[in-house]
């Protein structure tokens, strides 16, 4: 997606100065937030980085009310244009608010309230007052774009971890958000339930048009977002592109985070004097980065010869 | 279970010949032999499932081994195994030399020699205070309480607790730390052999390093063997001298790591993930360059990369270049 296209889309979260600490009895009251200032748009697929305990987790639970406890907190987070931390807000918005972000977490196992994978994803949106026949309708949609139609009669503890999630996402989808948080979403995964998520993600994101809030500590996870947020010790250091988020290593490094190892090799090459083009993000575009360059130097030294 | 135990004595006498087997170096008795191991699950029922399928494999004392495979492919019956969690259906295995099951009713000795983390293990601490936590298994060993203090000062050194946080509750401290307390309860027992399922899991990049090289330095000062089960090729490349691979119930590959790294290809045609730097010689050879296919880490790569647009050899024969370059990796 281009910047341009993306500047244009309507604002859906804006978190304005927001600080947010513990209260000051607990064992460790230090700022978990410190004037965090971050813009998220309609259609954006935004990677948030961040070691443990940088407060991307909370972030993430303020903006969906996952935390309501605001005592401690500062600034606005507006959703949709209603500061979701404001006295005034009714139970009904807040309600609202759930229903259009919704939230998926770490652990899979946590997530799942019933015995059949279909009632399961029907749970949300049955308490919405959904009626039966299109009920029926989301559930089918849902389970269709996370791909487990076929599991519908099954039971969610008898599946894998990638699937589990894929359920728990259908869950929230059924309720049609605009916005979804994965919250650490694959840490909990093994390899192949990781990519399922991932795609699942993606997809949700470029067909669905569903603005993706994806918390993680896996940098290649992160490469594949339109933007990249890093915190780190309640404060975003790093906002841009993967591209420009990775060309600051050394931050990224004092953060606690490596670039994806393909990165860093391509990186190496650039600061030997070799000109390398184009993304340097995936292990793919790496490659073809280093294979133009290195034809380059070849097609050069043979017409020397 | 009779069944089981009775078809364990009677396996005993397989001498079938091992097809293959990693070797180990002439004298040396390896730490852990398994010798035509089987295993299932919910054995004689519709659900009957092969967990482990004639697995024949050395483990070699004072290494770091990294267990890799996919979700299901028995490495973790694989390691319940080892310290006689569980009782292989068919085969034997050796600890230094000696069948783990020789006395079924010492089995629980084995268990002090052979130290198991499993998966969140943080989920396993019980005690009012980390002190006590590292020490339960000393105590049951029924060792002297100067000993027990000895091992869990020692033990929380190697993982990076500090003394203040020896007071306080385990349930009180970040999960990371938890971790840590979980598997210094472990290493307090000083097993012959320590085994890790899965110990970085859910870890930021920091925090998995930094669980790793305590590791790593509790093997290396201790000359303890070590096994850790991993998805992460990357981590492996990165802490393991050897590497096992099993794919559907078996082993597919072990060995040293370079031996296990330069089959990429494969490991790939099984659906492992492998290190990005490896999946990147794959791409750059594929169009033509000549690197070692064997690469895993980044300094390696970029000695690689600096060769193949430094040297002016290439400058001769664009399509040629040197033959493989000595084994780098």
């Amino acid at each position: 997606m281009d910047d341009a296209s993306t500047l244009e889309r309507p604002v859906l979260i804006d978190v304005k100065d927001v600080s947010y600490a513990y209260p000051p009895e607990s064992s460790d009251p230090r700022p978990v937030l410190s004037h965090v200032n971050m813009t998220v748009r309609e259609g954006e697929y935004v990677a948030i980085l961040g070691h443990n305990g940088s407060g991307k987790s909370t972030l993430a639970k303020l903006i969906n009310l996952v935390i309501d406890d605001y005592t401690y907190a500062e600034g606005q987070i507006l959703v949709n244009g209603r500061d979701v931390m404001s006295d005034d807000i009714t139970e009904e918005e807040i309600l609202d608010l759930r229903r259009s972000v919704g939230m998926v977490f770490q652990n899979p196992d946590n997530q799942l309230v019933a015995t059949i994978v279909e009632e399961d994803v029907a749970f949300g949106p049955e308490n919405l007052g959904i009626p039966q026949k299109e009920l029926r309708q989301r559930v089918d949609d849902a389970l269709e774009t996370v791909g487990m139609t076929e599991y519908a009669q099954h039971e969610p503890h008898r599946l894998s971890g990638g699937q589990k999630q894929r359920v728990a996402i259908a869950g929230i989808i059924a309720m049609k958000p605009r916005c979804m948080i994965f919250d650490e979403s694959t840490a909990m995964l093994d390899p192949m339930g990781r990519k399922e998520v991932v795609a699942t993600m993606e997809k949700l994101n470029r067909e669905e048009g569903i603005t993706v809030l994806s918390i993680t500590h896996y940098m290649d996870e992160a490469a594949r977002a339109d933007r990249v947020v890093v915190l780190s010790d309640g404060k975003i250091i790093l906002d841009g592109t993967p591209d420009y988020v990775f060309d600051h290593a050394e931050t990224m490094r004092a953060a606690g985070l490596d670039l994806p190892q393909c990165t860093a090799a391509a990186k190496y090459l650039k600061t030997r004097g070799v000109k390398l083009e184009g993304s340097l993000t995936s292990v793919e575009s790496c490659a073809e980065a280093i294979l133009k360059a290195w034809r380059e130097r070849q097609r050069k030294e043979g017409a020397c010869d | 279970m009779k069944k089981r135990r009775k078809n364990v004595t009677e396996t005993v006498a397989d001498t079938t010949p091992v097809t293959y087997m990693n070797p180990v170096p002439e004298g040396e008795i390896p730490m852990l032999r398994l010798t035509h191991v089987n295993y299932r699950y919910s054995a004689g029922t519709p659900f009957e499932v092969k967990a482990l399928d004639d697995i024949n494999l050395n483990i070699r004392r004072g290494r770091i081994t990294g267990l890799i495979g996919h979700t299901g492919c028995g490495k973790s019956t694989l390691v319940q195994l080892f310290n006689g969690l569980n009782r292989a259906e068919s085969g034997t295995v050796e600890l230094d030399g000696e069948d783990i099951w020789k006395e079924p009713k010492e089995i629980g000795k084995i268990r002090f020699r052979v130290g198991l983390v499993m998966q969140y293990p943080e989920y396993q601490l019980f005690e009012e205070t980390v002190r006590a936590d590292i020490g339960f298994g000393p105590k049951n060993m029924k060792l002297s309480p100067e000993e027990i203090e000895e091992r869990v000062n020692e033990a929380a050194a190697f993982v990076g607790l500090t003394p203040d946080l020896m007071d306080r509750s385990p349930f009180d401290l970040s999960g990371g730390q938890k971790r840590r307390v979980a598997i210094a309860g472990i290493m307090a027992m000083r097993p012959q052999v320590l085994v890790l399922d899965e110990p970085a899991a859910g870890l930021d990049p920091q925090g998995r390093h930094s669980i790793f090289s305590g590791i790593r330095d509790y093997g290396r000062r201790t000359g303890c063997t070590v096994i850790i089960v991993s998805h992460s090729m990357e981590d492996m490349a990165q802490y393991c001298d050897d590497v096992v691979v099993m794919a559907h119930s078996k082993v597919l590959m072990a060995g040293g790591r370079d031996s296990v790294f330069i089959r990429a290809d494969e490991l790939e045609g099984v659906g492992l993930d492998i290190p990005l730097v490896t999946k990147l010689t794959i791409l750059l050879r594929e169009g033509g360059m000549k690197i070692d296919p064997g690469l895993y880490t980044v300094d390696a790569m970029e000695d690689a990369l600096c060769e193949a647009f430094g040297l002016p050899l290439y400058c001769d024969s664009p399509d040629g270049g040197p033959e493989k370059g000595g084994g780098r990796a």
